[in-house]
């Protein structure tokens, strides 16, 4: 079972969504994605569990819940989604994420930027 | 005869690959002989494997003429000779970790075979890392992979470790036969930076060829724990080279391209820092 209901939130379990204890493959973040945004859609809160997840890449988190950041506000995000049993070394990957999309749809040209930059060097 | 005297990490034993492959690279049904004296390193079996796939994909055959005893029994035991038909041997030692070519699909399986060679197998044969090292490291190499299936459109990554106890490191190196960095950049961005910038560019921070997506961040959290561990990483890629360690930064441009691109990962195995210290996030202020 993916969900677990309670209060009319949603508890998400990334374990149950991709049938595995390290989130480490693009593919699997876009699995956990769908579900936060199915939620999203219809108005519900949500709850990330990380329970029994032992390892994450970047590229999970990204696909996961940094492209979140495209579609709703920082406001929307911070007031809906929660994330319960990350690891310390979780937590450090994921703000990190999170603080990178935020910036990376706030200005969407500075890859190009930078690319012109090291081009001139 | 394509005779080698020392392949390691040095600039040179990648230029000394990138020379065979472009000597044979447009070569069909001929036969290629091949010698390895004094030293192999086993890690960079992942990178010759590279090279001679290219070569059998055009039905080529490859010889293994000479070999000495001593790189023989290694390149037995991590398995790479037994892809072109020799016996396989046991590692009594344990401290080969295989040689694999994995479809870039293959993510799970991969997973699994790092944990397994890296931790679960050499847990008591081998000088003892701490549990955080031991993470760290499985999930460096778990985001390069990544990389590699995400970004390099390769239809096969090669990879292979090894242990050196004496001089207390891990050597393991990954390699895709994909586009590398500098098509997969200029073609995102419609410039022509040369192999050596784009992977330069690259390895910053939040710097990623996605559309629509954020990234950018696994060569800088690899580059900043291999800061941490006093490790070394280097990145061949088309003519580029990278290297990145402690020292500081090298770029150099070999004569000749490789066909896609190897990232080669060096992690001290006696870094005591401590990796799982209790962080200062709150919880209720990621987002």
């Amino acid at each position: 079972m993916i969900y677990s209901k309670k209060m009319g939130d949603i508890t998400i379990s990334i374990i149950n969504t991709i049938a595995d204890g390290y989130g480490v493959e693009a593919e699997d973040g876009q699995k956990v994605f769908e579900l936060i945004l199915k939620a999203f859609e219809d108005k519900k809160k949500v709850t990330l569990s990380f329970r029994n997840i032992e390892m994450l890449t970047t590229a999970f988190l990204n696909t996961a819940v940094g492209q979140l950041y495209k579609d709703f506000s920082e406001e929307y995000i911070k007031e809906n989604l929660k994330v319960s049993d990350i690891s310390d070394s979780g937590k450090v990957a994921l703000k990190r994420v999170v603080e990178t999309a935020k910036l990376y749809y706030k200005d969407p040209d500075a890859l190009k930027r930078s690319i012109d930059e090291i081009a001139k060097d | 005869m394509n005779r080698f005297n020392q392949i390691n990490d040095s600039f040179e034993s990648y230029q000394s690959l990138i020379q065979l492959y472009e000597k044979y690279k447009d070569e069909s049904f001929g036969d290629i002989h091949l010698e390895f004296h004094k030293f192999f390193a086993a890690n960079m079996s992942a990178a010759l494997g590279a090279v001679l796939d290219k070569f059998t994909a055009n039905l080529n055959s490859i010889h293994f003429d000479s070999i000495d005893p001593q790189i023989e029994a290694i390149l037995l035991k991590n398995n790479f000779l037994t892809y072109f038909g020799k016996q396989k041997a046991v590692d009594t030692n344990k401290t080969t970790i295989k040689y694999q070519r994995l479809d870039s699909t293959d993510g799970r399986y991969f997973k699994s075979y790092v944990i397994k060679e890296l931790i679960e197998g050499h847990n008591s044969d081998l000088p003892q890392m701490s549990k955080g090292v031991k993470e760290k490291i499985v999930e460096a190499i778990c985001e390069i992979f990544v990389n590699a299936q995400i970004h390099s459109e390769t239809e096969f990554i090669y990879t292979c470790g090894q242990f050196f106890p004496n001089k207390n490191k891990i050597e393991f190196t990954i390699v895709d036969i994909g586009i590398g960095f500098r098509e997969k950049i200029n073609k995102r961005f419609e410039t022509n930076l040369r192999a050596i910038k784009a992977i330069k560019w690259a390895v910053e921070e939040k710097r990623t060829t996605k559309e629509g997506i954020s990234g950018g961040l696994g060569l800088a959290v690899l580059r900043e724990f291999v800061t941490a561990n006093k490790g070394k990483m280097q990145i061949v890629s088309n003519d580029g080279f990278y290297q990145f360690n402690n020292t500081g930064e090298i770029q150099k441009e070999f004569r000749g391209e490789f066909p896609g691109t190897i990232v080669n990962l060096q992690f001290r195995t006696d870094d005591d820092n401590n990796y799982l210290l209790k962080d200062e996030i709150n919880i209720n202020d990621i987002f």
